[in-house]
């Protein structure tokens, strides 16, 4: 397992993807969760109560910085077929759009928008955002060991 | 001829009194008002009464909605700190004003905290409510059957609430609130204005205790 992320991440391309990945998601996800705030200053806090949260928040990207470069690099280096691929990014868009909280812009922005149907999804997606949450993880952990593994066969890494 | 004169001042004197019987029990004169209220640009009028020193020199102006798990977190995280540090002292008055927008149990939980206000109980209730929110939005939790158990727990005369609450005497008012806020560019809750007599600064979403104490100081 360490031998296949070293293979990816050794070639700095795919390791500043990872990182632009995770911090892109990272501050995306803090500031729809209401982590982050940019104005009237820029300021983080975490209240008292959100602290799970924020942890799943964090073990996304981190998945997702994983996982979808090495999806990546399977595609680019070894040709191989993008159906993994398409698992990664479904479990990161999974667990990015439990975060858009349903009281903030996006959510009042859908609801405006699209009525009771939108107020539907969005309440959805706010009483639900621990369990699809952890949906997304599990789905992004999925997609990990099956990418491992292929890459170990592929690239026939001695474990 | 004379037979018909009595029927029709008969029927007049019904309608008249019809008239009279539905305007004195009509909803708008038992709100208690101030039409006329406005902070900075905000109308105001058919928000929250006022919560602190109504002649403080700054308002903060609240846009929020009972089910908003944000607007839970402001709640408990940062306004205990500002009624101690502001309100309390008189520096600061707050008004809440309805953006019931999240379910359709929120509508319905605003009109409840302004039939409360007609038992002079407003902030008690409107404490109750977000004291008790639940973490999902619709799940039963304000509900019209719970929005009476809270008023009964705060012994409220139970047949002018649940009267107040069926007739939907508040309906109109939490609309106009609604609309407040759409016109002032609330995109979301908790939303915030803190108005002084020249300024009014936007604070989106539940922001922590330190933002509103590095609007708030310079204002004082």
């Amino acid at each position: 397992m360490a031998q296949t992320i070293k293979l990816v991440f050794s070639n700095l391309k795919y390791l500043v993807l990872s990182f632009v990945i995770f911090s892109t998601m990272l501050v995306g996800l803090l500031i729809l969760s209401e982590f982050i705030f940019l104005e009237p200053y820029v300021v983080s806090h975490i209240p008292s109560g959100t602290e799970f949260g924020f942890t799943l928040i964090v073990i996304i990207s981190a998945l997702s910085a994983l996982v979808l470069p090495m999806n990546i690099f399977r595609i680019n280096i070894l040709k191989s077929s993008k159906q993994k691929m398409s698992g990664g990014i479904f479990g990161s868009i999974i667990g990015a759009a439990a975060g858009a909280c349903s009281c903030g812009p996006i959510g009042f922005a859908v609801i405006s928008t699209f009525g009771s149907v939108g107020a539907t999804a969005t309440a959805f997606l706010t009483n639900y955002e621990t369990p699809i949450r952890v949906i997304a993880i599990a789905i992004l952990c999925i997609t990990y060991f099956t990418t491992v593994k292929s890459l170990k066969v592929e690239c026939k890494i001695n474990s | 001829m004379n037979k018909k004169g009595v029927l029709i001042g008969v029927i007049t004197i019904v309608i008249i009194a019809g008239i009279a019987a539905s305007v004195s029990s009509s909803p708008s004169e038992t709100m208690n008002l101030d039409m006329e209220r406005s902070h900075g640009t905000i109308s105001t009028a058919m928000g929250s009464p006022i919560l602190g020193n109504p002649d403080a020199p700054i308002t903060i102006v609240e846009f929020g909605d009972y089910q908003c798990h944000q607007c839970y977190n402001w709640f408990h995280n940062t306004k205990p700190a500002i009624t101690q540090q502001y309100i309390e002292t008189g520096k600061v008055n707050l008004v809440f004003v309805d953006l019931a927008f999240l379910g359709r149990d929120s509508p319905k939980a605003a009109q409840a905290s302004y039939c409360a206000e007609d038992q002079e109980m407003y902030w008690q209730y409107h404490d109750l409510l977000y004291s008790s929110q639940e973490s999902k939005i619709d799940s039963g939790w304000a509900n019209s059957e719970r929005l009476k158990a809270f008023a009964f727990s705060l012994g409220l005369d139970m047949d002018l609430f649940e009267s107040c609450l069926d007739s939907g005497k508040y309906s109109k008012r939490v609309s106009y609130n609604g609309q407040q806020a759409k016109e002032h560019g609330v995109r979301g809750t908790p939303g915030f204005f803190v108005i002084s007599s020249d300024t009014q600064h936007q604070i989106s979403g539940a922001q922590p205790f330190s933002v509103f104490k590095q609007i708030l100081d310079p204002m004082i």
